[in-house]
Protein backbone atom coordinates (compact mmCIF):
# COMPACT_ATOMS: atom_id res chain seq x y z
CA UNK A 1 0.00 0.00 0.00
CA UNK A 2 1.43 3.30 -0.99
CA UNK A 3 1.78 6.11 1.46
CA UNK A 4 -0.78 8.07 -0.41
CA UNK A 5 -3.37 5.40 -0.10
CA UNK A 6 -2.70 5.05 3.63
CA UNK A 7 -3.01 8.80 4.04
CA UNK A 8 -6.25 8.93 2.16
CA UNK A 9 -7.63 6.00 4.14
CA UNK A 10 -6.51 7.55 7.41
CA UNK A 11 -8.02 10.89 6.51
CA UNK A 12 -11.21 9.21 5.48
CA UNK A 13 -11.45 7.21 8.65
CA UNK A 14 -10.73 10.24 10.81
CA UNK A 15 -13.37 12.17 8.94
CA UNK A 16 -15.73 9.27 9.31
CA UNK A 17 -15.02 9.00 12.98
CA UNK A 18 -15.51 12.70 13.48
CA UNK A 19 -18.72 12.61 11.49
CA UNK A 20 -19.97 9.76 13.57
CA UNK A 21 -19.02 11.47 16.82
CA UNK A 22 -20.49 14.85 15.93
CA UNK A 23 -23.43 13.29 14.23
CA UNK A 24 -24.14 11.28 17.33
CA UNK A 25 -23.75 14.12 19.75
CA UNK A 26 -25.87 16.41 17.55
CA UNK A 27 -28.39 13.63 17.35
CA UNK A 28 -28.33 13.17 21.10
CA UNK A 29 -28.95 16.89 21.68
CA UNK A 30 -31.70 16.99 19.08
CA UNK A 31 -33.37 13.97 20.55
CA UNK A 32 -33.07 15.14 24.16
CA UNK A 33 -35.94 13.56 25.98
CA UNK A 34 -38.65 16.24 26.35
CA UNK A 35 -39.96 14.52 29.46
CA UNK A 36 -36.48 14.83 30.92
CA UNK A 37 -36.39 18.51 29.99
CA UNK A 38 -39.70 19.07 31.75
CA UNK A 39 -38.28 17.38 34.82
CA UNK A 40 -35.18 19.60 34.61
CA UNK A 41 -37.39 22.65 34.45
CA UNK A 42 -39.34 21.50 37.48
CA UNK A 43 -36.07 21.08 39.36
CA UNK A 44 -35.02 24.59 38.38
CA UNK A 45 -38.37 26.00 39.48
CA UNK A 46 -38.12 24.07 42.70
CA UNK A 47 -34.74 25.66 43.34
CA UNK A 48 -36.25 29.06 42.62
CA UNK A 49 -39.21 28.35 44.87
CA UNK A 50 -37.00 26.99 47.63
CA UNK A 51 -35.00 30.20 47.54
CA UNK A 52 -38.11 32.35 47.62
CA UNK A 53 -39.54 30.24 50.41
CA UNK A 54 -36.42 30.63 52.53
CA UNK A 55 -36.50 34.41 52.22
CA UNK A 56 -40.23 34.38 52.94
CA UNK A 57 -39.70 32.33 56.11
CA UNK A 58 -37.15 34.87 57.26
CA UNK A 59 -39.43 37.80 56.46
CA UNK A 60 -42.31 36.13 58.31
CA UNK A 61 -39.99 35.36 61.20
CA UNK A 62 -40.82 31.70 60.97
CA UNK A 63 -37.59 29.94 61.68
CA UNK A 64 -35.25 30.82 58.82
CA UNK A 65 -32.01 32.55 59.78
CA UNK A 66 -30.54 35.49 57.90
CA UNK A 67 -28.02 33.05 56.52
CA UNK A 68 -30.74 30.73 55.18
CA UNK A 69 -32.40 33.70 53.58
CA UNK A 70 -29.16 34.93 52.02
CA UNK A 71 -28.58 31.49 50.54
CA UNK A 72 -32.14 31.53 49.25
CA UNK A 73 -31.64 34.86 47.55
CA UNK A 74 -28.46 33.56 45.95
CA UNK A 75 -30.34 30.58 44.56
CA UNK A 76 -33.01 32.88 43.14
CA UNK A 77 -30.35 35.08 41.58
CA UNK A 78 -28.53 32.08 40.09
CA UNK A 79 -31.67 30.78 38.42
CA UNK A 80 -32.59 34.24 37.17
CA UNK A 81 -29.32 34.34 35.26
CA UNK A 82 -30.12 31.17 33.32
CA UNK A 83 -30.99 31.29 29.64
CA UNK A 84 -34.78 30.99 29.27
CA UNK A 85 -34.24 28.95 26.09
CA UNK A 86 -32.54 26.28 28.19
CA UNK A 87 -35.31 26.25 30.77
CA UNK A 88 -38.09 26.32 28.18
CA UNK A 89 -36.84 24.32 25.21
CA UNK A 90 -39.29 23.98 22.33
CA UNK A 91 -41.50 20.93 22.52
CA UNK A 92 -42.03 20.93 26.27
CA UNK A 93 -45.49 22.43 26.45
CA UNK A 94 -48.39 21.01 28.40
CA UNK A 95 -49.02 17.43 27.34
CA UNK A 96 -45.37 16.46 27.66
CA UNK A 97 -44.95 14.59 30.93
CA UNK A 98 -46.65 16.80 33.54
CA UNK A 99 -45.56 20.05 31.93
CA UNK A 100 -47.61 23.07 33.00
CA UNK A 101 -46.33 25.45 30.33
CA UNK A 102 -48.97 26.79 27.95
CA UNK A 103 -48.09 26.71 24.23
CA UNK A 104 -48.57 30.51 24.29
CA UNK A 105 -45.26 30.73 26.15
CA UNK A 106 -43.48 29.92 22.88
CA UNK A 107 -45.98 31.69 20.64
CA UNK A 108 -45.32 34.91 22.54
CA UNK A 109 -41.61 34.31 23.00
CA UNK A 110 -40.73 38.02 22.96
CA UNK A 111 -43.09 38.48 25.88
CA UNK A 112 -41.67 35.44 27.64
CA UNK A 113 -38.13 36.79 27.32
CA UNK A 114 -39.27 40.15 28.64
CA UNK A 115 -40.92 38.49 31.64
CA UNK A 116 -37.90 36.33 32.30
CA UNK A 117 -35.41 39.16 32.08
CA UNK A 118 -37.41 41.10 34.68
CA UNK A 119 -36.54 38.49 37.30
CA UNK A 120 -32.81 39.16 37.46
CA UNK A 121 -32.85 42.86 38.44
CA UNK A 122 -35.48 42.05 41.07
CA UNK A 123 -33.38 39.16 42.36
CA UNK A 124 -30.33 41.42 42.50
CA UNK A 125 -32.25 43.89 44.65
CA UNK A 126 -33.41 41.05 46.87
CA UNK A 127 -29.86 39.83 47.24
CA UNK A 128 -28.65 43.35 48.03
CA UNK A 129 -31.48 43.86 50.53
CA UNK A 130 -30.46 40.70 52.35
CA UNK A 131 -26.89 41.86 52.50
CA UNK A 132 -28.16 45.19 53.84
CA UNK A 133 -30.18 43.39 56.50
CA UNK A 134 -33.17 45.75 56.63
CA UNK A 135 -36.19 43.52 57.11
CA UNK A 136 -38.71 45.94 55.64
CA UNK A 137 -36.57 46.36 52.56
CA UNK A 138 -36.17 42.60 52.24
CA UNK A 139 -39.92 42.13 52.46
CA UNK A 140 -40.44 44.76 49.82
CA UNK A 141 -37.84 43.22 47.50
CA UNK A 142 -39.33 39.77 48.06
CA UNK A 143 -42.73 41.04 46.99
CA UNK A 144 -41.24 42.68 43.91
CA UNK A 145 -39.40 39.50 42.92
CA UNK A 146 -42.51 37.46 43.50
CA UNK A 147 -44.38 39.78 41.16
CA UNK A 148 -41.93 39.03 38.34
CA UNK A 149 -42.61 35.31 38.79
CA UNK A 150 -46.35 35.96 38.89
CA UNK A 151 -46.59 37.74 35.53
CA UNK A 152 -45.28 34.67 33.74
CA UNK A 153 -47.30 32.23 35.82
CA UNK A 154 -50.42 34.25 35.18
CA UNK A 155 -50.06 34.20 31.41
CA UNK A 156 -48.24 31.00 30.65
CA UNK A 157 -48.82 28.40 33.33
CA UNK A 158 -51.79 26.10 33.35
CA UNK A 159 -53.54 25.52 36.60
CA UNK A 160 -51.94 22.77 38.64
CA UNK A 161 -53.69 19.80 40.31
CA UNK B 1 -82.18 19.85 35.47
CA UNK B 2 -84.92 20.92 33.07
CA UNK B 3 -87.47 19.87 35.63
CA UNK B 4 -85.74 21.96 38.24
CA UNK B 5 -85.81 24.91 35.92
CA UNK B 6 -89.49 24.45 35.21
CA UNK B 7 -90.16 24.26 38.90
CA UNK B 8 -88.13 27.39 39.38
CA UNK B 9 -90.04 29.15 36.63
CA UNK B 10 -93.36 28.20 38.22
CA UNK B 11 -92.18 29.79 41.41
CA UNK B 12 -91.52 33.06 39.64
CA UNK B 13 -94.41 35.02 41.15
CA UNK B 14 -93.16 34.03 44.56
CA UNK B 15 -89.75 35.24 43.56
CA UNK B 16 -91.00 38.76 43.14
CA UNK B 17 -92.94 38.68 46.37
CA UNK B 18 -90.06 37.19 48.32
CA UNK B 19 -87.48 39.47 46.80
CA UNK B 20 -89.58 42.53 47.51
CA UNK B 21 -90.09 41.59 51.10
CA UNK B 22 -86.43 41.04 51.69
CA UNK B 23 -85.37 44.15 49.84
CA UNK B 24 -87.69 46.14 52.09
CA UNK B 25 -85.79 44.82 55.07
CA UNK B 26 -82.53 46.38 53.85
CA UNK B 27 -80.53 47.84 56.63
CA UNK B 28 -77.34 49.78 56.23
CA UNK B 29 -74.99 47.70 58.33
CA UNK B 30 -72.22 45.32 57.68
CA UNK B 31 -68.51 45.21 58.30
CA UNK B 32 -69.19 48.27 56.45
CA UNK B 33 -68.07 50.48 59.22
CA UNK B 34 -64.59 50.46 57.71
CA UNK B 35 -63.75 53.59 55.85
CA UNK B 36 -66.18 55.70 57.79
CA UNK B 37 -64.72 58.91 58.99
CA UNK B 38 -61.67 58.39 56.79
CA UNK B 39 -60.44 61.40 54.89
CA UNK B 40 -60.78 61.79 51.16
CA UNK B 41 -63.69 62.18 48.83
CA UNK B 42 -66.01 59.64 47.29
CA UNK B 43 -63.80 59.10 44.25
CA UNK B 44 -60.70 58.17 46.20
CA UNK B 45 -62.68 55.99 48.60
CA UNK B 46 -64.31 54.48 45.54
CA UNK B 47 -60.92 53.70 44.02
CA UNK B 48 -60.15 51.51 47.02
CA UNK B 49 -63.54 49.80 46.83
CA UNK B 50 -62.98 49.31 43.10
CA UNK B 51 -59.73 47.42 43.78
CA UNK B 52 -61.16 45.47 46.68
CA UNK B 53 -64.16 44.43 44.57
CA UNK B 54 -61.93 43.39 41.67
CA UNK B 55 -63.93 45.12 38.94
CA UNK B 56 -61.06 45.80 36.56
CA UNK B 57 -60.10 42.26 35.61
CA UNK B 58 -63.44 41.01 34.32
CA UNK B 59 -64.55 44.30 32.81
CA UNK B 60 -61.40 44.74 30.74
CA UNK B 61 -60.51 42.63 27.75
CA UNK B 62 -56.84 42.76 28.57
CA UNK B 63 -56.09 39.10 28.13
CA UNK B 64 -58.18 37.09 25.76
CA UNK B 65 -57.46 33.43 26.36
CA UNK B 66 -53.80 33.98 27.01
CA UNK B 67 -53.48 36.46 24.16
CA UNK B 68 -53.48 40.16 24.74
CA UNK B 69 -57.01 41.34 24.15
CA UNK B 70 -55.99 44.96 23.74
CA UNK B 71 -59.22 46.28 25.28
CA UNK B 72 -59.54 49.66 26.96
CA UNK B 73 -59.88 49.60 30.75
CA UNK B 74 -63.45 48.89 31.87
CA UNK B 75 -64.77 48.82 28.29
CA UNK B 76 -65.76 45.16 28.78
CA UNK B 77 -65.63 42.43 26.16
CA UNK B 78 -63.63 39.92 28.16
CA UNK B 79 -64.77 36.38 27.52
CA UNK B 80 -65.67 34.40 30.64
CA UNK B 81 -65.87 30.73 29.78
CA UNK B 82 -68.23 28.93 32.17
CA UNK B 83 -70.08 25.61 32.15
CA UNK B 84 -73.15 27.61 31.08
CA UNK B 85 -71.56 29.19 28.04
CA UNK B 86 -69.37 32.19 27.38
CA UNK B 87 -70.22 35.53 28.88
CA UNK B 88 -68.81 38.74 27.44
CA UNK B 89 -68.51 41.35 30.13
CA UNK B 90 -70.16 44.71 29.52
CA UNK B 91 -68.74 48.19 29.25
CA UNK B 92 -68.86 49.97 32.63
CA UNK B 93 -67.15 53.19 31.60
CA UNK B 94 -69.16 56.45 31.83
CA UNK B 95 -70.05 56.24 28.13
CA UNK B 96 -73.75 57.24 28.02
CA UNK B 97 -74.68 54.77 25.26
CA UNK B 98 -72.59 51.66 25.91
CA UNK B 99 -71.58 52.20 29.50
CA UNK B 100 -73.19 53.38 32.73
CA UNK B 101 -73.00 57.14 32.14
CA UNK B 102 -76.74 57.61 32.40
CA UNK B 103 -77.28 55.42 35.44
CA UNK B 104 -78.73 57.13 38.50
CA UNK B 105 -77.54 56.27 42.00
CA UNK B 106 -80.68 54.18 42.45
CA UNK B 107 -80.01 52.37 39.16
CA UNK B 108 -76.51 51.51 40.26
CA UNK B 109 -77.58 50.26 43.67
CA UNK B 110 -80.37 48.18 42.14
CA UNK B 111 -78.00 46.57 39.63
CA UNK B 112 -75.41 45.59 42.21
CA UNK B 113 -77.84 44.68 44.96
CA UNK B 114 -80.73 43.10 43.09
CA UNK B 115 -79.19 42.18 39.74
CA UNK B 116 -81.60 44.33 37.74
CA UNK B 117 -80.54 46.65 34.94
CA UNK B 118 -82.01 50.18 34.62
CA UNK B 119 -84.19 48.95 31.71
CA UNK B 120 -85.65 46.29 34.01
CA UNK B 121 -83.79 43.32 32.50
CA UNK B 122 -82.29 40.86 34.95
CA UNK B 123 -78.54 40.52 34.99
CA UNK B 124 -76.97 37.11 34.61
CA UNK B 125 -75.29 36.06 37.84
CA UNK B 126 -71.89 35.75 36.14
CA UNK B 127 -71.87 39.30 37.44
CA UNK B 128 -71.37 38.46 41.12
CA UNK B 129 -74.19 40.57 42.52
CA UNK B 130 -75.07 37.76 44.94
CA UNK B 131 -71.85 38.92 46.64
CA UNK B 132 -71.97 42.65 45.88
CA UNK B 133 -75.49 42.75 47.30
CA UNK B 134 -73.82 42.78 50.71
CA UNK B 135 -72.02 46.05 49.98
CA UNK B 136 -73.17 49.06 51.93
CA UNK B 137 -74.95 51.94 50.21
CA UNK B 138 -72.00 54.12 50.91
CA UNK B 139 -69.47 51.76 49.34
CA UNK B 140 -71.73 51.30 46.33
CA UNK B 141 -72.07 55.04 45.78
CA UNK B 142 -68.35 55.63 46.31
CA UNK B 143 -67.68 52.94 43.74
CA UNK B 144 -70.05 54.59 41.31
CA UNK B 145 -68.36 57.95 41.84
CA UNK B 146 -65.02 56.36 41.03
CA UNK B 147 -66.30 54.55 37.93
CA UNK B 148 -67.81 57.77 36.61
CA UNK B 149 -64.45 59.49 37.06
CA UNK B 150 -62.83 57.06 34.59
CA UNK B 151 -62.46 57.81 30.86
CA UNK B 152 -65.53 56.94 28.77
CA UNK B 153 -64.99 54.39 26.02
CA UNK B 154 -67.56 54.07 23.23
CA UNK B 155 -67.09 50.31 22.85
CA UNK B 156 -70.35 48.45 22.15
CA UNK B 157 -71.26 45.40 24.20
CA UNK B 158 -70.96 41.94 22.73
CA UNK B 159 -73.87 39.53 23.23
CA UNK B 160 -73.26 36.50 25.44
CA UNK B 161 -72.88 33.11 23.85
CA UNK B 162 -74.81 30.84 26.23
CA UNK B 163 -76.29 27.39 26.06
CA UNK B 164 -80.09 27.23 26.51
CA UNK B 165 -81.73 27.25 29.00
CA UNK B 166 -79.04 29.38 30.59
CA UNK B 167 -79.42 31.96 27.84
CA UNK B 168 -83.05 32.58 28.82
CA UNK B 169 -82.92 35.85 30.67
CA UNK B 170 -86.53 35.49 31.81
CA UNK B 171 -85.42 32.64 34.06
CA UNK B 172 -82.95 34.80 35.94
CA UNK B 173 -85.52 36.02 38.49
CA UNK B 174 -86.01 32.40 39.47
CA UNK B 175 -82.30 32.07 40.00
CA UNK B 176 -82.35 35.22 42.06
CA UNK B 177 -85.19 33.89 44.14
CA UNK B 178 -83.21 30.74 44.82
CA UNK B 179 -79.78 32.21 45.38
CA UNK B 180 -79.91 35.94 46.05
CA UNK B 181 -80.43 37.32 49.52
CA UNK B 182 -80.41 41.06 48.92
CA UNK B 183 -78.83 43.55 51.23
CA UNK B 184 -75.87 43.96 53.57
CA UNK B 185 -75.32 41.47 56.37
CA UNK B 186 -75.17 43.08 59.82
CA UNK B 187 -71.94 42.78 61.77
CA UNK B 188 -71.67 39.92 64.21
CA UNK B 189 -71.29 41.86 67.44
CA UNK B 190 -69.81 38.83 69.19
CA UNK B 191 -66.83 38.89 66.83
CA UNK B 192 -63.92 41.34 66.71
CA UNK B 193 -64.05 44.24 64.26
CA UNK B 194 -61.23 42.75 62.18
CA UNK B 195 -63.22 39.54 61.71
CA UNK B 196 -66.25 41.49 60.55
CA UNK B 197 -64.12 43.56 58.23
CA UNK B 198 -62.52 40.36 56.91
CA UNK B 199 -65.90 38.80 56.26
CA UNK B 200 -67.02 41.93 54.43
CA UNK B 201 -63.87 41.90 52.30
CA UNK B 202 -64.20 38.18 51.53
CA UNK B 203 -67.97 37.95 51.01
CA UNK B 204 -69.13 41.35 49.80
CA UNK B 205 -66.21 42.99 48.01
CA UNK B 206 -63.73 40.23 47.18
CA UNK B 207 -66.54 37.84 46.12
CA UNK B 208 -64.10 35.00 46.89
CA UNK B 209 -66.86 32.41 47.20
CA UNK B 210 -67.85 32.94 43.56
CA UNK B 211 -64.78 31.00 42.40
CA UNK B 212 -63.77 29.15 45.55
CA UNK B 213 -67.11 27.36 46.07
CA UNK B 214 -68.71 24.72 43.87
CA UNK B 215 -71.92 25.56 42.04
CA UNK B 216 -75.14 23.63 41.65
CA UNK B 217 -76.48 22.64 38.23
CA UNK B 218 -78.36 25.92 38.21
CA UNK B 219 -75.22 27.90 38.90
CA UNK B 220 -75.92 28.74 42.51
CA UNK B 221 -73.28 28.55 45.18
CA UNK B 222 -73.71 25.54 47.42
CA UNK B 223 -73.87 27.06 50.92
CA UNK B 224 -72.75 23.79 52.50
CA UNK B 225 -69.56 23.93 50.46
CA UNK B 226 -68.82 27.60 51.07
CA UNK B 227 -65.16 28.26 50.13
CA UNK B 228 -64.53 24.51 49.95
CA UNK B 229 -63.06 24.73 46.44
CA UNK B 230 -64.50 24.32 42.98
CA UNK B 231 -63.53 21.45 40.70
CA UNK B 232 -64.96 23.30 37.70
CA UNK B 233 -64.04 26.93 38.09
CA UNK B 234 -63.69 29.73 35.55
CA UNK B 235 -61.92 28.69 32.36
CA UNK B 236 -62.23 25.07 33.49
CA UNK B 237 -59.63 25.54 36.19
CA UNK B 238 -59.75 23.73 39.49
CA UNK B 239 -60.01 26.22 42.30
CA UNK B 240 -58.62 25.18 45.69
CA UNK B 241 -60.56 25.26 48.92
CA UNK B 242 -59.76 28.08 51.33
CA UNK B 243 -61.59 26.98 54.45
CA UNK B 244 -59.64 26.21 57.61
CA UNK B 245 -59.32 22.59 56.42
CA UNK B 246 -55.95 20.94 56.25
CA UNK B 247 -54.52 20.05 53.79
CA UNK B 248 -57.39 20.95 51.43
CA UNK B 249 -57.60 24.48 52.68
CA UNK B 250 -55.54 27.06 54.48
CA UNK B 251 -55.68 25.38 57.88
CA UNK B 252 -51.93 24.80 57.82
CA UNK B 253 -51.10 28.37 56.81
CA UNK B 254 -49.87 30.85 59.37
CA UNK B 255 -51.21 34.40 59.45
CA UNK B 256 -47.95 35.46 57.83
CA UNK B 257 -48.38 32.87 55.09
CA UNK B 258 -51.82 34.22 54.29
CA UNK B 259 -50.95 37.89 54.33
CA UNK B 260 -47.77 37.39 52.29
CA UNK B 261 -49.75 35.38 49.76
CA UNK B 262 -52.38 38.10 49.50
CA UNK B 263 -49.69 40.74 49.19
CA UNK B 264 -47.29 39.05 46.79
CA UNK B 265 -48.87 35.80 45.62
CA UNK B 266 -46.12 33.82 47.31
CA UNK B 267 -47.20 30.48 48.80
CA UNK B 268 -45.55 28.89 51.85
CA UNK B 269 -43.54 26.55 49.58
CA UNK B 270 -42.13 29.45 47.57
CA UNK B 271 -44.40 29.09 44.56
CA UNK B 272 -46.09 32.17 43.11
CA UNK B 273 -49.76 32.19 42.16
CA UNK B 274 -50.59 32.37 38.48
CA UNK B 275 -53.81 32.15 36.50
CA UNK B 276 -56.92 33.80 37.84
CA UNK B 277 -55.55 34.10 41.39
CA UNK B 278 -52.41 35.78 40.08
CA UNK B 279 -54.70 38.35 38.56
CA UNK B 280 -56.61 38.73 41.81
CA UNK B 281 -53.37 39.32 43.70
CA UNK B 282 -52.20 41.84 41.11
CA UNK B 283 -55.48 43.77 40.85
CA UNK B 284 -56.95 43.36 44.29
CA UNK B 285 -55.26 41.87 47.31
CA UNK B 286 -51.84 43.48 46.74
CA UNK B 287 -53.59 46.85 46.64
CA UNK B 288 -55.34 46.49 49.99
CA UNK B 289 -53.97 47.90 53.22
CA UNK B 290 -51.96 45.53 55.42
CA UNK B 291 -54.79 45.79 57.99
CA UNK B 292 -57.32 44.60 55.43
CA UNK B 293 -55.13 41.68 54.41
CA UNK B 294 -54.77 40.73 58.06
CA UNK B 295 -58.57 40.97 58.44
CA UNK B 296 -59.08 38.59 55.51
CA UNK B 297 -56.65 36.14 57.11
CA UNK B 298 -58.37 36.45 60.48
CA UNK B 299 -61.74 35.71 58.91
CA UNK B 300 -60.63 32.84 56.65
CA UNK B 301 -59.04 31.04 59.56
CA UNK B 302 -62.45 30.83 61.21
CA UNK B 303 -64.31 29.43 58.18
CA UNK B 304 -65.44 25.90 59.18
CA UNK B 305 -63.20 23.26 57.63
CA UNK B 306 -64.56 21.45 54.59
CA UNK B 307 -62.39 18.84 52.95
Amino acid sequence: MSNRVVNVLAAASVAGLMFTLFGMSAGAAGAADPAEQVKDRQQTMKKLGGGMGAVAKFVKNEGATAEDAAKGAEAVLAVSKMDPKKIFPEGTAVGVADSAAKPELWKSWTETQKYWSAVQPAAEKLDAALKGGDRAQIAQALGATSKTCGTCHEDFRVKKN
Amino acid sequence: MRRLLTAAALLLPLAFAGGGARAAGDTPAGGASAGEGSPGDAVSRGAYIFNAAGCLGCHTNQKDGGEKGGGQPLAGGRALATPFGTFYTPNITPDPVNGIGRWSDADFIRALREGVRPDGANLFPAFPYASYTRMTDRDLLDLKAYLLSRPAVAAPNRPHDLTPPFSWRFLVPAWQWLYLTPGPVPDDQAKPASWNRGRYLVDALGHCAECHSPRSLLGGIDPDRYLAGNPDGPDGDKVPGITSAEPKGIGGWSDGDLTLFLEAGLTPDGDVAGGAMGEVVRNTTSKLTAEDRAAIAAYLKTVPAKQ
